[in-house]
Formats: C-alpha cells, sequence, structure tokens
C-alpha cells in the first residue's frame, strides 16, 4: 500500500509552475497529500493537559506541519489565512484552534524542539506576529544545498547571479529552493555570506550574488 | 470463667449478636488475670455491651481480643487506683458457673429483629429462668489417636462453628492435640444421639418434683451406678454432669470443690482463650473511663439483656374479651405462643369468608393495641420495642407489596427506609464514650470504624451500588439518613473520621481527586484497576459502538467516551466519573477529544501507536514524493 501511495505522489509530480503563495493551487494539491494515521485520531486536534502526552502530540504535529509544508513547497506559514487541509482532518469534523496554532508554532519554534519555524517580526511591536518560516530545511542546510548547486553542479565559481535567477531562473526550476520567498532566500544567503563563501552586491531584485 | 474468643468485624469490632447493643467503649485498657498482667493484652479498646465485655487488641485486634459475657459475671469490683496505680475493675465469676459448663453464646446471626422473634417461639417459658440447653454436650468423648483415652469434648466446642482457628483441648494423658475432625465427629456423634437424653434433662428441669437420686448417679455411657457427689464415674471416667442444679442445690458442699474434672488437663498452654481456671478477670483503665464503665457495667448485670433473648414478649395487658383470642393474634405477628394458652382455649371455628374477615380484624385490633401501649410512654416503648420492630417489618411488607403498582416510591428509597429499623443499633454515639480529653479521639475512630463497618456490610452494599465508589458528602447524606435523625453527624466528625480509616488500617480508603473532591473507595481498588477496566471497555469495540459515532475515527483507536457514557457504565456517580477519566488521563491512559459535542475520551495512541513503523512510513513517504 505504501508503494501504491509513493507511485500515486510521484505521478503527480512536476509540481506547478506558478508560485506557491496562492491559495488555490494549494487547494488543488490537497488530496494527494496522505495525511499521516494521527489525523484521523479525533483526540489529536484537542490540545492534551497532559504534559507528557502533549509533547508526543506536539511532536506529531510538528511532523505533519513539516511534512506538509515540504510536501506544498510551503515556505511561509500564515496565521490569518493558514493552509486549508492543514489544521483541519481530512476525515473528521475536527480541526485545531486558533490558539492552539499559535501554541503549537510557538512550541516548533524553540530550539529545543527543532527550530522548525521562525516568526517573522510583526510590523509593530504590540500586535503579536501572524507570519513564520516553516523551515523544512534549515537555513544551514539551505545554505549547503545552493552552494552545492552553483559551484559543483553548474560550475559558476566566481561568477555573479542576481537573486531573481536563483529563485525563478530556467536553471533552477528543479531544485527544491525554487520559488523561494526572497525574503528566506536572502537570509540563506547571509548564511553564506558569514561562512565567507558569498559577496552580495546592490539591492532588491537587482542584487547580485557573488560565489567564491 | 471463660474469657471467649472474640469474632470482629471488617473495622476491627465485636461482632454483636442479635438484640446486642453496644454501651460503652473505652481506649487504653490492659488485662490482668488474677493479679497478673496478662501478656499481649496490655493495650486495647474495652467494649461494654449489653451482653459481654470485650476486648479487642490495639495492635493485634484479630489475635488477641476475648470476651467475657456477662451472665457469667457475679459481681464487679472496683479499685481506684494509686499513685502510679491506675483504676480497675475485677470481674468475679459466678460460682455455680463451673457446674452449668455448657452454656455457649449464642452463635451471631445476620437475621431481621424477626428472626429473633421466630426463635423465641421454641424456648421455655420464662417461669424457668433455666440457662439454655444445658448438658447438651455432656456425654460427648472423642478417642486420642495418639493414646486411645477417651477425652471429653469441651463444652463450648460446636462443630458448626469450629474451625481451625479453634482452640483445640489436647488430651490428658498424652498431651497432643486432636486433629479437629475427630472433634467434630465426635460432637456430631454427642449430638446425634442427644433428643432421648435433652428431653430427660428438660423433664428433671421443668418438674423439679421428679429428680430421683438414683439417675443422680448413673453414668451415662457405661451406666455404672455412681455414688452421687461424685462427678466422673469411676468405671469410665465419663463426666456425671447431668444433674446439674438441683444437686448442687442439695450438696451446696459441692459447688465449693475444687474438683475441676472437666478443665483442660495442661494448663501449660499459654492461651488464656476458654481456660476456666482463669479466677478472676481485672480491666485496668489506664486512659480513665473506668467509672463510666462501672456504672454501665452494673446497669447492664442488673438488666440482664442476655435473657431477653429466650424470653417471651410482655404480657399485653389485654381486655378481658379479646383474651382467648390472643394466642391466635400472636401467631399472625410472629410473637411466641404459649402452648397452654392455645390448649386451654376452645379454638373458634369460623371458616371460609367470615372467618378472613375475623380474623383480619382481629389483627388489626392488635395492631392498635400493641401501637397503642408502645406508644403510651418511653419505657412502654423501650420494652415493646421487640414487637414494633416486628410490626414495622411487617408494615414494610405488605406496603413494598401493594407499592409495587401505586406508589410512586423508589425501591431505593424503600429499602433505605427498611434498613433504618436495623440500623438502630449500628451507631456509637458520644453518649457512649466518657468525658475527657481523649473522648472526642475515641469518638472520631469509633465513628471512623463505624462507618467502615457499615460500608463494608454486604447486606447492605453501599459502595457496590455505587460502582464501588462514592463520593464523601454522598455517603454522609445516607449515613446520617440511616441515623432517623438522631445522634446525626457534623461534618467536621464526618471527616475527620473518614481521615482516620488508613491509620486505623481498615478496608476503606478516602481518596482525593486532583480537583478536590473526595470519595469513599474500598482498599482492593486501586487505580490500575480502574485504567485497566476503562481500557478494556475502550478497545472493545464491538460493543456499544452507535451510529452517530460510527465514522469517528477508524475502529483501530477503539472509541471515545464522554463522562457520563463511562458513569452509566460503571454505575458512578457523573462526578466521580469525571474524575476517574481525568485520573486515567494524568497517567497517561486516555486522551481526550473536546469538540462541540463536548468533551470524548480516548484511549492514549499519541504514546505507544503512533511510534509504529507504519506511521513514520506515512510521513517519509510524503517527504520522498515531494522532493521527485
Amino acid at each position: 500500500m505504501d508503494a501504491a501511495l509513493i507511485a500515486r505522489q510521484g505521478a503527480v509530480s512536476p509540481v506547478p509552475s506558478s508560485t506557491f503563495s496562492t491559495a488555490t493551487t494549494l487547494k488543488a494539491s490537497t488530496s494527494s497529500f496522505s495525511f499521516p494515521s494521527p489525523t484521523s485520531y479525533p483526540p489529536f486536534y484537542t490540545l492534551q493537559p497532559n504534559l507528557t502526552t502533549r509533547a508526543k502530540q506536539l511532536t506529531y504535529w510538528s511532523q505533519l506541519v513539516v511534512s506538509y509544508a515540504q510536501y506544498h513547497r510551503l515556505f511561509k506559514l500564515s496565521l490569518s489565512t493558514p493552509p486549508p487541509g492543514l489544521f483541519n482532518s481530512p476525515t473528521l469534523p475536527r480541526s485545531l484552534s486558533p490558539s492552539d496554532i499559535r501554541l503549537l508554532l510557538d512550541w516548533m519554534s524553540e530550539p529545543a524542539n527543532g527550530s522548525k519555524i521562525e516568526w517573522i517580526p510583526a510590523a509593530s511591536r504590540i500586535t503579536n506576529s501572524e507570519t513564520c518560516w516553516v523551515y523544512w530545511k534549515s537555513l544551514g542546510e539551505w545554505a549547503d544545498e545552493l552552494y552545492a548547486w552553483v559551484v559543483e553542479e553548474t560550475g559558476q565559481k566566481g561568477a555573479v547571479l542576481t537573486v531573481y535567477e536563483l529563485r525563478e531562473g530556467e536553471q533552477t526550476k528543479r531544485c527544491a529552493w525554487y520559488g523561494m520567498d526572497e525574503d528566506l532566500l536572502k537570509k540563506v544567503l547571509q548564511v553564506l555570506v558569514k561562512r565567507g563563501k558569498v559577496q552580495i552586491f546592490g539591492q532588491d531584485e537587482e542584487a547580485g550574488v557573488k560565489f567564491f | 470463667m471463660f474469657l471467649r474468643h472474640l469474632d470482629l468485624t471488617t473495622a476491627l469490632r465485636p461482632h454483636l449478636y442479635d438484640d446486642e447493643t453496644l454501651l460503652f467503649v473505652q481506649d487504653g485498657v490492659g488485662l490482668y488475670e488474677g493479679k497478673e498482667k496478662i501478656p499481649n493484652y496490655q493495650n486495647g479498646h474495652a467494649y461494654l455491651t449489653s451482653h459481654r465485655v470485650c476486648y479487642v487488641d490495639n495492635n493485634e485486634p484479630r489475635k488477641y481480643s476475648v470476651a467475657v459475657d456477662l451472665k457469667e459475671i457475679d459481681r464487679p469490683e472496683f479499685y481506684a487506683g494509686f499513685l502510679k496505680s491506675s483504676a480497675k475493675i475485677t470481674l468475679f465469676p459466678k460460682a455455680t458457673k463451673r457446674w452449668s459448663v455448657a452454656i455457649r453464646s449464642p452463635v451471631p446471626k445476620y437475621a431481621s429483629p424477626s428472626d429473633g422473634l421466630l426463635n423465641a417461639t421454641t424456648t421455655p417459658p420464662r417461669s424457668s429462668p433455666a440457662t439454655p440447653a444445658p448438658s447438651s454436650q455432656v456425654n460427648a468423648t472423642w478417642i486420642c489417636p495418639i493414646c486411645g483415652l477417651s477425652n471429653r469434648v469441651p463444652p463450648n466446642f460446636d462443630p458448626a462453628t469450629a474451625n481451625q482457628h479453634t482452640p483445640l483441648p489436647p488430651c490428658q494423658a498424652c498431651g497432643v492435640k486432636p486433629p479437629l475432625t475427630t472433634l467434630s465427629k465426635a460432637a456430631i456423634a454427642a449430638i446425634s444421639n442427644r433428643p432421648s437424653a435433652s428431653e430427660s434433662s428438660n423433664l428433671t428441669s421443668s418438674s423439679p418434683a421428679t429428680i430421683n437420686p438414683p439417675i443422680a448417679g448413673l453414668c451415662p455411657r457405661c451406666t455404672f451406678q455412681n455414688h452421687p457427689s461424685l462427678n466422673t464415674c469411676e468405671v469410665c471416667g465419663a463426666s456425671l454432669q447431668q444433674p446439674s442444679t438441683p444437686i448442687e442445690r442439695r450438696f451446696p458442699s459441692l459447688a465449693a470443690a475444687p474438683a475441676r474434672p472437666e478443665s483442660p488437663g495442661p494448663t501449660s498452654t499459654k492461651t488464656i482463650i476458654d481456660d476456666d481456671t482463669i479466677e478472676t478477670i481485672k480491666l485496668s483503665f489506664r486512659a480513665g473511663g473506668e467509672r463510666h464503665f462501672l456504672e454501665r457495667l452494673r446497669g447492664a448485670l442488673i438488666q440482664r439483656k442476655w435473657l431477653l433473648q429466650s424470653a417471651p414478649p410482655i404480657p399485653r395487658p389485654t381486655g378481658a374479651s379479646s383474651s382467648p383470642t390472643n394466642a391466635q393474634n400472636n401467631s399472625g405477628l410472629n410473637s411466641p405462643v404459649e402452648p397452654t394458652n392455645r390448649s386451654n382455649t376452645p379454638a373458634r371455628t369460623t371458616v371460609g369468608i367470615a372467618g378472613l374477615e375475623q380474623r383480619g380484624a382481629e389483627l388489626r385490633q392488635n395492631n392498635q393495641v400493641v401501637i397503642g401501649s408502645a406508644f403510651e410512654d418511653l419505657e412502654a416503648l423501650m420494652t415493646s420495642a421487640k414487637e414494633v420492630i416486628a410490626m414495622a417489618e411487617q408494615f414494610r411488607k405488605s406496603s413494598s407489596g401493594a407499592g409495587a403498582n401505586t406508589d410512586g416510591m423508589s425501591t431505593e428509597a424503600q429499602a433505605l427506609l427498611s434498613d433504618s429499623a436495623s440500623a438502630l443499633g449500628l451507631a456509637t454515639t458520644k453518649d457512649m464514650l466518657g468525658t475527657g480529653s481523649a473522648a472526642e479521639n475515641l469518638y472520631v475512630t469509633e465513628l471512623s470504624r463505624n462507618l467502615a463497618e457499615f460500608l463494608t456490610d454486604d447486606r447492605r452494599g453501599v459502595l457496590r451500588r455505587e460502582g464501588g465508589i462514592m463520593s464523601l458528602v454522598d455517603l454522609w447524606a445516607v449515613f446520617n439518613r440511616l441515623r432517623n435523625g438522631v445522634e446525626l453527624i457534623s461534618p467536621l466528625d464526618f471527616e475527620k473520621a473518614a481521615v482516620m480509616w488508613d491509620t486505623l488500617h481498615l478496608p476503606i480508603r478516602l481518596r482525593r481527586f486532583k480537583s478536590g473532591l473526595l470519595v469513599v473507595q474500598e482498599r482492593s481498588r486501586t487505580d490500575e484497576k480502574t485504567v485497566a477496566s476503562l481500557l478494556s471497555w475502550l478497545r472493545d469495540g464491538a460493543h456499544g459502538r452507535l451510529e452517530h459515532l460510527a465514522g469517528q475515527g477508524p475502529p483501530e483507536f477503539g472509541r471515545g467516551v464522554t463522562a457520563q457514557e463511562a458513569a452509566e457504565r460503571f454505575g458512578w456517580s457523573l462526578g466521580v466519573a469525571t474524575e476517574e477519566l481525568e485520573m486515567a488521563e494524568e497517567v497517561g491512559a486516555l486522551c481526550r477529544d473536546q469538540s462541540i459535542d463536548g468533551v470524548q475520551f480516548w484511549e492514549n495512541h499519541f504514546i505507544s501507536t503512533f511510534d509504529n513503523a507504519d506511521t513514520r512510513l506515512g510521513m517519509t513517504a510524503n517527504l520522498g514524493a515531494s522532493k521527485v
């Protein structure tokens, strides 16, 4: 049965070329995501008062969120418009309440729990942040992958690439970070800058990136 | 004087006989035999009942608890104490005691008071105050399997109640204790041979004129004609107990004779139970209370309640016209009928419906008389308590029979009402305890034992009806209700008493739930058992899987239950069910599912089930798929 699932999912790709920020495309691909078994277990959608149980529950939720985001190539999660299907059970009339979602994301953001997300600071200090990055790969992993692709696979060491090229260029279409948010990509590049492997010139879309 | 082994209730209090009432309880009591302290009997409770003085040890109550029947006590003597010597009460046995050996304490029975009345019908009228059925087992002998000597079965040995804990007398020759079966067989054989003997003894006791000396010395075993002053047969050694009371009267010197042929031979055995060599028993009151005890002991000795057990009811005032029919009325009331009365009256032979109607009318008239006289004053009520209770019982039966179709009263309430009559003798009241600083504490411990008895009483099944667990408040209400509005327990005392269960090692425990709810539970019921039963219920998917639950999750997760369902399933109250479910959640066995329908509890699959390989595969399958 697992083999069949994988085969079915394989048939879906390649993913649509448009960006994943719009909800409509997400909805279309929701059906193909195979939800893990906890999603058909009603207590999964109620935050457990027992702390041991809750820790387990949050672990499963964290796994679900990460695999969901990875499957749908979701880099950013918004609380105001959460991806449909993620926090609702596919089979039960149950869903995780918004306050519990926030609690879950807070939990995921802690380093002890793997820092699977990071809150994007809100515009003002008074309101809570509504959006977060979902790190289905950590920033370090992204940096490694990006550097390996530029330097080893395409042999562009020393060349200067634009950020736009990296995000949406023809060559990067088959790469995992294709369509990544610009801000997130910049964070990844910052990691490389710190490692001394990249230099960034200019601003915004026109910014150029030189790999060493 | 016999110190008898004492049957204890689950709450480690003396088992009271029918009609026996508790008069006084005192803590910190030690026992002396003569002038010597009796080892192991130095710290306990003294219970004074209408029939007995009981000692219940504080440390080893099951092992070291004894009782002395009041009927064997001649008089108490008081010693006020001096300096470090505490006050003591000495109990002197009756001198005649040595001769009327076969007095056995009545077997404790659980029966309604009406049963006691039924039994009373078979006993002789009060005019002959002879102790019931002496000489019943005089001829019972057992053959020692070691040396072959025929020993006498001790008079207090009762094959019906004997078990391996019953102290057995050793053989008089070789000192080896016989097996229990040997003794039982001998006793049963003697009983089966008895009818003729008891008949003759009845004859002698009821009509003193027929006593003739030849019988007095005749050995019942070998028929050797002994001298009347002997009390054992010269030839075979059998004891000649038959001529008990009359002989004593005739030969007063015998009563003082030190010979005690029936005493178990070697007294070296340390047990003091059933040892009739004990001359006097002294109770030492180290924690005070001796004056109250003495006062009530004297009262009890004067009242002689134990005689009432076999006594006919108080003759009731009856009009001259109704006297001939009185006997018939009595039979309707389950009360004793004096045979002479019936034989003297010409039986009225009215038959048919008229006869039935007449009987009914007579019955009603009689009831009226009894009730009328009973409530005339308190004294009368107390003397005719037996009858009134019997009548109440009868009324209850008739009302429950009729109430099945007409009365809206729930059966439970009726049961409570009917229980209340038998609960009359239950309570320890503050009145029974002395005054002083320790009295309050003693009251609480006694109340605590009372409660434990009440809860473990199988007749009531209070806990069982509530699914083995009930809240303390419910218990308080039920318990106070049973006290009929008399001597109610204050909530404060009640809680104190409940807390004492643990320290007294009683089979009931008080449990505090997380929310602070206090519940009462049997000690044997632990959380693990509760959780196990909950889980097995939840896993039992086929049973009770209702339509509205269908489709809620695949069957491999079992099913979710609400507190309401759990309450129905286990017979708990709703609050208890909620607490039990939350307790199970607390230990990680269950988890909750909160939805619009309310909170449902499921078996916790977070910990175990989702860890298996299947789930992981499901997760990684997604990861793998997206990479392509």
